[in-house]
C-alpha cells in the first residue's frame, strides 16, 4: 500500500515537472524575446463615431512619433535598440468599450505600456485597468483634475488643469483693459466646455470683473440669437464663449448678425483649429483663445524631434496640414514614454513609472513634469489670437510671437 | 425693445426652419413616407452651394435653383430605384429604409468632404440692417442673409402652393394624397407621382441647403439636427398643409427664441420637444392640419 502511494507521488512529481517545463519553456523563450523584440504600446482610440476627427488626429500623432523612432533604429533600452509597435483598437467613441479594449490590450495583447483613450471621461474610466495591472499609462487629452484624484500611481497626463488656460488669459486681458468692468460668458452645457466656462468666471471675478451674464446652451443648439441679444444688452467689454468648432462658428457669426462689438472675444477651443478661421473668415480677427500647445510655440527639446519647429515641419510634410494640439499631444506622449524608458534603461514597468514620476522632460510640446497625482504642471499653455487670418501666440513671453490686440469686427 | 429684437430673431429663424421643413412635409403628407434622408439632402445641398461658391464663385442664392434641380434628379432616382419598392409596406419599413440610406449618405459625405466644419463666407458679407438708423426709436438689428433666407422660404412655399394648385401634375399629387386608389382609377400613374413628389421634396431640401450655407456651419453630422426641426414643424403646423409649414416654422422659431430668453438657452430644445408631445396629445392634426393636402 505504502509503495503504491509512493509510486503515485513519484508519477505526480514527474508529471508536474513535465507540465512546468511545457508551461515555462515558451514563457522563458518569450521573456528572452521580450528583451530584444519590439516594445508594445496599447492605444484604444475613437476612430469611428462622433469623436473620430480627434481620434484620427491622435493616431497621426502616435504614428509620426513611431515612424521617427523606428527610422532611428528604435528606443535605446540600456544600450539595446528596440523598435516600437502600437496596437490599436477602435472603441467607436463609446467609453464602456474603451475600458473593455484597454483590458483586452493588457490581458490578450500583453502590451508593455498604454496610451489612454480620448478625453477626460474615457481616460478616467480606463485608468482603473492600467492601475490594476500596473501598466504605466500616458494620457494625451485629459485636462480635468477629477481624472487624477483617485490616488493612482501609473497614470500621467500631458494636459495641465483647466484653470491654467483661464488664469493667464484673464490676467492678460485685465492688463490690457484695466478699466473694463463687464464680462459675459456663454458655455456649452457639456463636461469640458462648462468646466472651463466656470474657470473663466472664477478667474474674472478674482480680477475685479463683474460677470454680468453666465448661461449654458444645450448641445446641438442651432440658434444663439436670444442669448446673444441679452449679451448685447449687457454691453459687456469681454465676451467668453466655450464649445466645439461648430458652436463657435455659429456663435461668432450670430454675434456679427446682431452687431455685437465687444473689446475682446475669447473662444475655447475652436480657434485652435484652422477650420474655424476658414469658416468664419474676417470674423475670426482678434478672437483670443488658449490651448495646451500651438505650432507657433518655440520650444527647443531633447526629444527625437529636436524642436517645436521641426516637429511641425515633419508633421505637415507627412499629413499635409498644420498639426493642432490634439495631434501634438499624441506625439508628446510618445516622446515622453521614449525618454522615460531611455532614462530608466529598462522596460521594467515600476522603474519606468518612477522615471515618469521624477519628471524634467524637455519635449517639443513643452517641459513636462507631473504633480504627485500625475497631471502635468510644468508649462504655461500658450495663449493665442487670430491676427490677419493667422494664429499669433501672445503669451507666455518665452514663446510669444506678437502682442494682444483689442477690438473685434 | 429686447423682446422686440427676440421676436424678430424668432421670426427670421422660423423662416429658415420653414425652408428646411417644406419638402419633408410634402413627402410625409403625400407618400406617407417619413423621409429620414431629408436632413442629409439639406446637407448635400449646402455642400454643393459651398463648392459652387468657393470653386466657381457662384453666389449661393443664384445656386438655389441649380441645387434644387440637382437634388430633384437625385431624389427622383432614389425614389424610383429604391423607395418605390417599399411604398406599399407599413410606414415603419420605409422609415427604416430611409434611415439606412441616411447613414449611407452621411458616411459617403464624411468620406468625400471630411468631418471639418465649413461655411460660405460671402465676400463682401451681406451685413446687417440697423433699424435705428432709419427709425431712431426702434433699436433692432436685422441680419440681411437671414432676411433673404426668409424671403426665399416664403417664395419656395408659394411656388409649391402654386404647383399643387395650378398644374396638372400638382393636381395629380393632391389627388394621390387624398386617395391613391381612386386617383389611379382616374388614370393617374401613382408610381410616377410618387417619384416626382419625392423629387420635389428633395429639391426643396437642396434649395434649403443652399440658403443655409452662409448661415450655419456645414458638416455631414448636421443632418440629424435639421431632421429634428423638420419633424417638430410638421407636427406643429400640421401634416399635409403647405401653409402649415410656414406657420409651424415661424411658431417654432418664435417659441424657441422666447424660450431661450425666459428659461435660458439650455432649455430651448427641451421646450420645443415638450411642445411636440403636448400637441400630439391635444391636437394631433397640428395647428393647420387637415385631411387631404392643401
Amino acid at each position: 500500500m505504502r509503495d503504491r502511494t509512493h509510486a503515485w507521488m513519484r508519477l505526480g512529481q514527474v508529471l508536474s515537472l513535465a507540465i512546468a517545463l511545457l508551461a515555462f519553456g515558451p514563457l522563458s523563450r518569450s521573456l528572452a524575446q521580450a528583451q530584444t523584440g519590439p516594445i508594445r504600446v496599447g492605444a484604444p482610440l475613437p476612430l469611428t463615431g462622433p469623436l473620430s476627427p480627434e481620434g484620427i488626429k491622435l493616431q497621426q500623432g502616435y504614428e509620426i512619433w513611431k515612424d521617427e523612432v523606428n527610422a532611428a533604429g528604435g528606443i535605446n533600452v540600456g544600450g539595446t535598440k528596440r523598435p516600437v509597435e502600437i496596437v490599436y483598437y477602435d472603441y467607436q467613441s463609446a467609453t464602456p468599450k474603451a475600458v473593455q479594449l484597454a483590458e483586452k490590450l493588457v490581458t490578450d495583447d500583453k502590451v508593455d505600456f498604454m496610451f489612454s483613450p480620448f478625453g477626460s471621461g474615457a481616460t478616467k474610466a480606463a485608468s482603473t485597468v492600467a492601475e490594476k495591472y500596473q501598466i504605466p499609462t500616458l494620457a494625451p487629452t485629459a485636462s480635468s483634475v477629477e481624472v487624477y484624484d483617485q490616488g493612482y500611481k501609473y497614470l500621467f497626463g500631458t494636459f495641465t488643469p483647466n484653470d491654467t488656460l483661464s488664469e493667464p488669459l484673464t490676467e492678460l486681458i485685465r492688463a490690457k483693459m484695466p478699466n473694463a468692468k463687464k464680462v459675459a460668458i456663454l458655455a456649452r452645457n457639456d463636461l469640458y466646455p462648462l468646466a472651463i466656462g466656470v474657470e473663466f468666471e472664477k478667474s474674472a471675478k478674482k480680477r475685479g470683473f463683474d460677470v454680468v451674464y453666465f448661461e449654458k446652451y444645450a448641445i446641438n443648439t442651432l440658434d444663439h440669437a436670444s442669448a446673444l441679444t441679452e449679451i448685447r444688452n449687457t454691453k459687456a467689454d469681454w465676451i467668453v464663449a466655450t464649445g466645439y468648432t461648430n458652436d463657435m462658428i455659429l456663435v461668432r457669426k450670430q454675434m456679427a448678425d446682431l452687431g455685437i462689438k465687444a473689446q475682446a472675444i475669447t473662444m475655447i477651443n475652436a480657434p485652435a483649429y484652422q477650420e474655424f478661421i476658414d469658416a468664419t473668415g474676417p470674423l475670426s480677427e482678434n478672437v483670443t483663445s488658449a490651448g495646451w500647445w500651438h505650432p507657433a510655440a518655440r520650444y527647443k527639446s531633447k526629444d527625437i524631434f529636436g524642436s517645436t519647429e521641426r516637429y511641425t515641419e515633419l508633421f505637415q510634410k507627412k499629413f499635409k496640414y498644420v498639426p493642432d494640439y490634439t495631434a501634438a499631444t499624441g506625439s508628446a506622449v510618445g516622446v515622453l514614454l521614449q525618454m522615460a524608458i531611455e532614462r530608466a534603461g529598462t522596460t521594467d514597468r515600476v522603474k519606468v513609472r518612477d522615471a515618469l514620476a521624477a519628471g524634467g522632460y524637455d519635449t517639443f510640446f513643452g517641459p513636462l513634469s507631473f504633480t504627485p497625482a500625475g497631471q502635468a504642471i510644468s508649462y504655461v499653455p500658450p495663449i493665442f489670437q487670430i491676427q490677419d487670418g493667422k494664429t499669433i501666440v501672445v503669451a507666455p513671453d518665452a514663446v510669444k510671437s506678437g502682442d494682444l490686440k483689442l477690438g473685434v469686427r | 425693445m429686447l423682446a422686440l429684437q427676440i421676436l424678430v430673431n424668432g421670426i427670421l429663424l422660423g423662416g429658415i426652419y420653414a425652408s428646411i421643413a417644406g419638402g419633408f412635409s410634402l413627402v410625409w403628407g403625400v407618400l406617407n413616407v417619413i423621409n429620414i434622408l431629408h436632413g442629409s439632402f439639406v446637407v448635400l445641398g449646402a455642400y454643393m452651394a459651398f463648392f459652387a461658391y468657393t470653386l466657381l464663385g457662384i453666389h449661393p442664392y443664384l445656386f438655389v435653383p441649380i441645387a434644387a434641380l440637382l437634388l430633384f434628379a437625385i431624389g427622383l432616382a432614389v425614389q424610383y430605384a429604391i423607395v418605390n419598392r417599399v411604398i406599399d409596406a407599413p410606414v415603419l419599413v420605409s422609415l427604416t429604409l430611409t434611415f439606412g440610406l441616411t447613414l449611407f449618405l452621411d458616411n459617403v459625405m464624411l468620406n468625400a468632404f471630411k468631418a471639418d466644419f465649413r461655411k460660405v463666407n460671402l465676400r463682401p458679407p451681406l451685413g446687417i440692417i440697423d433699424v435705428s438708423d432709419y427709425l431712431p426709436a426702434i433699436d433692432i438689428i436685422v441680419p440681411v442673409d437671414r432676411l433673404a433666407s426668409m424671403a426665399f422660404a416664403i417664395l419656395l412655399v408659394a411656388l409649391l402652393y402654386w404647383l399643387l394648385r395650378r398644374t396638372s401634375i400638382g393636381r395629380a399629387i393632391v389627388a394621390v394624397r387624398m386617395d391613391r386608389y381612386a386617383a389611379s382609377l382616374m388614370g393617374v400613374d401613382t408610381r410616377i407621382i410618387f417619384a416626382v413628389t419625392f423629387g420635389i421634396g428633395a429639391a426643396m431640401a437642396g434649395a434649403a441647403g443652399a440658403l443655409l450655407s452662409p448661415i450655419f456651419p456645414i458638416s455631414p453630422l448636421a443632418s440629424t439636427a435639421y431632421l429634428g426641426k423638420a419633424f417638430v414643424i410638421c407636427i406643429l403646423g400640421g401634416l399635409g398643409s403647405v401653409t402649415g409649414v410656414l406657420v409651424g416654422g415661424v411658431a417654432l422659431g418664435v417659441l424657441e427664441s422666447f424660450g431661450a430668453y425666459i428659461f435660458g438657452p439650455e432649455h430651448s430644445l427641451t421646450l420645443s420637444f415638450t411642445l411636440l408631445i403636448l400637441l400630439l396629445i391635444f391636437r394631433p392634426t397640428g395647428l393647420l392640419g387637415k385631411r387631404g393636402f392643401i
